[in-house]
């Protein structure tokens, strides 16, 4: 039985003052390392973890640290991404409700490392409640020493500023936050220079997810080994999936990384209401490709899922049953997509706004002839053509929808409506 | 810089569409390609910006990349292999272009952009031919937005390049415009959907691919294939931007700026976009007019002639003092070059001026500026001088007098982080480019430089071999005003660390009674840092197109042409034997001292040849009596000027558009200027009027054809050797330091901090959106700027409890005038500012000869 890490503590209610946080040997990690680290060995522990990126990437995260210039006459920076926008996603939101001061802590351990003495948490504006935690746990954090100056003793000094999002998706993407943080338009910017050498104002920048931040305390306190021993070799840890659509019981699931589709969702999100069996699963929020039911066998890995073309991205899984449209939720997803391009580049900004109207169209069952194949051009265009991953991700959802449910498309614009609503 | 230098070396080996070739390491795919000759399509990509890669219409195939790459922000690396002309590129070209006209309106047929515009070209060049979207089109507004009344924006056609934004904020400096709302809503606009705030320079308009932004004084006008285009240089100030002007049916459609062309690449300032309708100005002249019973009276040329062989003939034979000349520094300098020859031989003096600005400069600046252009004066491009690891701005509000320059001081300190330095009297928006900037009175300038150089380190060692200069070096750094002490450590500092330092020279400098001894310590820091070891280069920021020009072709009254002195004989005998006359020995009297002279009842003849002085002169009271009682006034100009008024002979001049000609800018360069049509009316152009006035006077200039002219000053001027006006080329060809600094010794100017009047003190010079009487004739710059005010510090203005915009009075010991207030919380303490160039608030009223700035109340009106 797999024991929770980073929910342990946020299921408990209440659990999310520092009290309770240090009565379940919250800010060790930080005392630990400050004594007993240098920053490089730090980021050596971190890189021997085998810890990937939560947001979506899954880039190794000690990796990432060390592509900070060591010679810089610049300030580093770290910045928490804690936009969490991609639709089917919630699990960030869970641990900064529940147990703020287990980020927080990861926020030190990562600025530690990386070298900064400003940090900052972009927090999506519509978690409320999170601010509000958050704002109070940064308080009691200053207050108790592990923030601010010298922190306990150690001469590390940490500053974290809470920068609240305005509610666009694209501010997600790592270089558009920091251009929003710098309070210019959000949106995504040329790389190279990667944020590591010029990102936050110019200087050398780390962004790291929520949940990846989350998981440092963990690897201080019981080492890489034990990190490395949970789920594959090459993506270990503890994950958060948050299941939500057509399931009995959906909610956020701490489970092992590299568990099976399958088992996540039937067995511990309860399958498909009763009646109806699932058509299919987008097993990382919308802008990764759905999978037909044939195909949740897969495990929920980095590898394995990008092996079947799609990824495991947020690991936000929505289910879509027997009695889901798949033209709609296409339709739906595209929409999301076209509300929140930025309107940098050109396909993304032009090519999402005819997807649109042709989904409508078909949707509608107002499709026309051509509609599919225009949707096949537009997908293709778009797609490994975007300034940024928004409209990739737009695309490859779309193409997977169209390609694996063409029937369901053909026959909207056969029999000009829809045979589900 | 060095390490940059270094990696610029490093070649690339690469393959582009098979071609082997090599470039310099970092040089982006898509130059590389250019360089080839390999058209790759763009929106968003311009040289002068940072690279955005938005457009997606540059994407390439580069072996071993999963995707293609936008090649305008992908710099090569060794051995590259580079395809732009695969089916996979070409598919995706079409792809961009079928998305983009998705929603473009297609309305080509009224559209101004019809015929120039980068995506019809592109959809041509690699467009699909047809289209599959049939759905709605997006509308933003059913009706185009005037943001100002000369920018007009049509949002349904925007291509989202940003490259309006982009030039508004990277080159321009004023960030007016940005982009609101996102996705298929964005947006580019002002503030509040308005641009009235901005430069109104146009720049977003010409680098707009398509028709978003559009001109509204060109709106409708022409189509642009029926447009005449000629390219000529611009009128208004010094930097000596390039421009195309294009006429329909002989009238002025609209002004432009090419592509990478000219000093200005594809930049202009409001002047110079806007201002050229100055040459159909209501006020033109349009025959000869001869004053008859006391009124000026329409006449032919014969008559005008006539009128000036009765009236002019015994004071040129009297020569010498009964005759002098003012000439203004826009004329060309071929017109420059007759004109003070026409004084030398066919009134025998040498009292010619060629600035009505600046009161106090005096002889003795003048020989310091001979000095300057003799040795450190770079004449070169003002892109390499600003390459310096140091630039230095004295006595220039560059933004408003000469903005085109202002957009390349910005690049160098942006682009190449080199260490700006501006002590000026008014603030601009340039001070935020530099490491720091100094605010002082007109007058402190010698003092300043004498203290900065005081600051250096290593520098006092070398002012042992600096003469006389010595003592005054030494003697400013021992109490230098707190208020100057941050910008002397860190200027000096900074000065110190330079190898190579560039020293900007504003037009505010001349007009204070310092401006000697100024120049004299600028040829003294010149050889400090050059004792030093550092390269030292000085320009000219002139807010006047031929300033140069004017002075090294004999506009001055002690110097002939080449910068010689009158008393030189060699250098006259030269003259003589070309010209044919023997020319007069004695220095001539300058502008101050003919009005003196007329006064006193002793100038038979003043020839004004452009220029208000009327308007412009400081001692506006005397001006205007003085020039009453000159003899005989003759004015030459293109517009009915107050001087004009007050003339006894008025000749109806060409404007620059007018006539054949060069003018020498800033950099010293010598640009050609081509006329877009014959003059308006009768006027005739300026060569020609000269050489009739020598006629009627029984005097012959020789051949005034451009060609000839340009020769003769080839063959007399030195700085001009080996120039000739059919080999300028497009670019234009630089003048020569005609004799190197002859590292005599310097003067030991008088040092001494102005004492600070105890109430406000008033300087003046252009604005951003008039340069003298020139652009009081311009309507769509009289529309955007049409009544002088005074600009002050909000504390400074309290004590009168007025808004901004009110009404106030501003008194001088000479006189006052009605103004409107215009508060600026960035302006110094104590110092106010009008512009000089209303006609109906004449500044020269207030302001008195040898003294600037001038003492000035500010009150209620």
């Amino acid at each position: 039985m797999f024991e929770k890490v980073l929910l342990k503590n946020a299921e408990k209610p209440d659990a999310y003052g520092i009290k309770a946080y240090e009565a379940a040997g919250g800010y060790q990690a930080l005392a630990k390392v400050v004594r007993e680290f240098s920053p490089d060995g730090l980021i050596e522990l971190v890189k021997d973890s085998n810890l990937r990126g939560r947001g979506g990437a899954g880039f190794p995260t000690g990796v990432k640290w060390s592509f900070v210039p060591k010679d810089s006459d610049k300030p580093t920076y770290l910045c928490c991404n804690a936009d969490e926008s991609e639709p089917g996603t919630f699990k960030d939101r869970v641990i900064m409700e529940g147990d703020p001061h287990m980020m927080l802590e990861g926020m030190a351990l990562a600025s530690y490392a990386i070298g900064a003495e400003v940090a900052y948490l972009y927090i999506r504006g519509e978690y409320v409640l999170c601010i509000e935690r958050l704002q109070a746990a940064l308080d009691e954090a200053y207050g108790k020493g592990y923030l601010g100056r010298d922190i306990l003793g150690s001469g590390f000094n940490l500053d974290i500023h809470m920068h609240v999002g305005a509610g666009a998706y694209i501010c997600g993407e790592e270089t558009a936050m920091l251009e929003s943080i710098e309070g210019r338009r959000g949106e995504p910017k040329l790389k190279p220079p990667f944020p590591a050498v010029a990102g936050l104002y110019e200087c050398p920048t780390v962004i790291n997810n929520t949940e990846t931040l989350a998981c440092l305390p963990h690897i201080v306190t019981r080492g890489a080994e034990w990190f490395r021993g949970i789920g594959p070799e090459k993506s270990p840890g503890p994950k958060l999936y948050c299941l939500s659509g057509h399931v009995q019981k959906p909610g956020v699931y701490e489970l092992p990384m590299g568990i099976s589709l399958r088992e996540l969702v039937d067995d511990h999100a309860g399958g498909a209401r009763p009646g109806r069996k699932i058509k299919a699963v987008i097993p990382g929020g919308v802008s990764a490709p759905m999978i037909p039911e044939s195909g949740l066998d897969v495990t929920m890995d980095f590898e394995s899922l990008t092996a079947i073309d799609t990824m495991l991205g947020s690991a936000g899984v929505i289910v879509l049953d027997d009695g889901d449209c798949i033209v709609r939720a296409a339709k739906n997803i595209n929409e999301f997509f076209h509300e929140e391009s930025c309107g940098k580049c050109t396909p993304c900004r032009e090519g999402l706004d005819w997807t649109d109207k042709i989904l409508h169209r078909i949707e509608a069952g107002e499709g026309k002839e051509g509609d599919l194949e225009q949707l096949d051009f537009l997908c293709g265009s778009i797609f490994g053509n975007s300034f940024c991953a928004l409209g990739d991700g737009a695309a490859w959802a779309l193409k997977a929808a169209i390609t694996q449910f063409r029937d369901e498309f053909v026959e909207h614009v056969e029999q000009g409506r829809c045979p589900y609503h | 810089m060095r390490q940059a230098e270094e990696s610029a070396n490093v070649m690339a080996k690469i393959t582009i569409n098979g071609n082997t070739l090599e470039v310099a390491d970092g040089t982006l795919v898509l130059e590389a390609a250019m360089e080839q000759g390999i058209d790759i399509p763009t929106f968003c990509y311009m040289a002068r910006l940072a690279p955005l890669a938005s457009c997606r219409m540059c994407l390439v195939e580069i072996e071993g990349q999963g995707k293609l790459q936008p090649s305008c922000a992908t710099p090569v690396v060794d051995g590259m292999v580079v395809r732009t002309d695969s089916p996979l590129v070409a598919d995706t070209q079409k792809s961009m272009l079928e998305l983009l006209l998705a929603n473009h309106p297609l309305d080509c047929p009224v559209c101004d952009k019809s015929g120039e515009c980068e995506l019809q070209d592109m959809v041509f060049e690699y467009g699909a031919g047809e289209a599959r979207f049939h759905d709605q089109k997006r509308v933003f507004y059913a009706k185009d937005i005037e943001l100002n009344p000369v920018i007009i924006f049509n949002a349904q056609r925007c291509v989202q390049c940003q490259r309006c934004v982009r030039i508004c904020e990277e080159v321009v400096g004023a960030v007016a415009l940005g982009t609101v709302e996102k996705g298929m809503d964005t947006e580019v606009t002002g503030f509040e959907n308005s641009l009235a705030g901005c430069d109104h320079c146009g720049n977003c308009i010409e680098v707009c691919p398509v028709g978003a932004l559009m001109s509204i004084p060109y709106r409708y006008k022409a189509r642009p294939w029926d447009l005449k285009e000629t390219d000529t240089i611009c009128p208004f100030c010094g930097t000596g931007c390039h421009l195309s002007i294009g006429v329909l049916d002989g009238q002025l459609s609209r002004v432009r700026s090419k592509y990478e062309t000219g000093v200005n690449g594809e930049t202009l300032c409001v002047k110079g976009r806007f201002g050229i309708d100055f040459i159909d100005g209501d006020n033109r002249l349009r025959t000869p007019l001869v004053r008859k019973e006391g009124a000026l009276t329409a006449v032919s040329w014969e008559e005008a002639a006539a009128f000036i062989a009765e009236r002019a003939k015994g004071a040129a034979d009297k020569g010498g003092p009964a005759a002098g000349g003012l000439a203004s520094p826009r004329l060309n300098n071929e017109s420059l070059y007759l004109f003070q020859k026409l004084m030398r031989t066919a009134f025998h003096t040498n009292s010619i001026d060629s600035s009505s600005r600046w009161s106090a400069a005096g002889a003795d600046a003048y020989q310091s500026l001979a000095g300057l252009f003799g040795g450190l004066y770079a004449r070169r491009s003002l892109h390499q001088v600003l390459e310096a690891d140091c630039i230095l701005i004295l006595g220039a509000t560059v933004t408003d007098e000469t903005p085109v320059t202002e957009y390349m001081v910005r690049g160098a300190a942006r682009s190449r982080g080199n260490k700006l330095f501006i002590a000026s009297a008014r603030p601009s928006r340039l001070d935020s480019e530099a490491i720091s900037s100094l605010r002082f009175v007109p007058g402190a300038e010698a003092y300043l430089l004498s203290a900065l150089l005081n600051g250096i380190e290593g520098a006092k060692k070398t002012f042992a071999n600096m003469g006389a200069l010595k003592k005054s070096l030494l003697k400013a750094a021992k109490t230098p005003p707190p208020e100057f002490k941050e910008f002397l450590e860190k200027a000096g500092t900074a000065l110190g660390a330079a190898e190579s330092v560039t020293l900007l020279i504003g037009a505010d400098l001349l007009r204070s009674p310092g401006a000697a001894a100024a120049l004299s310590m600028a040829r003294g820091l010149g050889r400090v840092l050059d004792a030093l070891g550092k390269r030292v280069e000085v320009q000219f920021l002139f807010d006047r197109p031929n300033q140069m020009g004017a002075w090294e072709l004999g506009g001055l009254p002690g110097l002939l042409p080449g910068w010689r002195p009158v008393g030189d004989a060699a250098a006259r005998a030269t003259l003589e034997e070309a010209w044919g006359v023997s020319l007069p020995a004695n220095s001539g009297a300058d502008f101050r001292h003919m009005l003196e002279r007329s006064e006193a009842g002793e100038l038979d003849v003043l020839y004004v040849a452009g220029g208000d002085p009327l308007l412009s002169y400081p001692d506006g009271g005397l001006v205007e009596s003085a020039l009453i009682k000159t003899g005989l006034l003759i004015v030459q100009d293109a517009f009915m000027t107050g001087t004009a008024r007050l003339a006894d002979v008025v000749l109806p001049a060409a404007t620059f558009a007018e006539e054949a000609g060069t003018f020498t800018n800033n950099e010293g360069k010598v640009q050609e200027l081509r006329p877009i049509r014959r003059p308006a009316f009768e006027a005739k152009p300026n060569a020609e009027i000269f050489a009739l006035v020598a006629q009627a006077l029984g005097c012959d200039l020789g051949p005034v054809s451009q060609d000839a002219v340009f020769a003769e000053i080839a063959r007399l001027v030195p700085s001009y050797q080996g120039l000739s006006s059919h080999g300028l080329g497009d670019d234009g060809s630089y003048t020569r330091p005609f004799a190197e600094d002859n590292g005599g010794d310097l003067d030991d100017p008088p040092l001494a901090l102005p004492r600070r009047a105890k109430g406000l003190e008033l300087v003046t010079g252009d604005s951003m959106f008039h340069s003298g009487y020139l652009s009081g004739n311009s309507q769509v710059l009289g529309n955007l700027s049409a009544e002088a005010y005074v600009e002050m510090n909000p504390e400074d203005a309290a004590g009168l409890e007025l808004a901004d915009g009110a009404g106030v009075v501003v008194r001088s010991s000479q006189g006052e005038m009605k103004v409107r207030l215009k508060l600026n919380k960035r302006f110094p303490a104590g110092v106010v500012y009008v512009p000089e160039n209303f006609a109906d608030a004449p500044l020269n009223r207030l302001l008195k000869h040898g003294e600037y700035p001038c003492p000035v109340e500010v009150l209620r009106g």
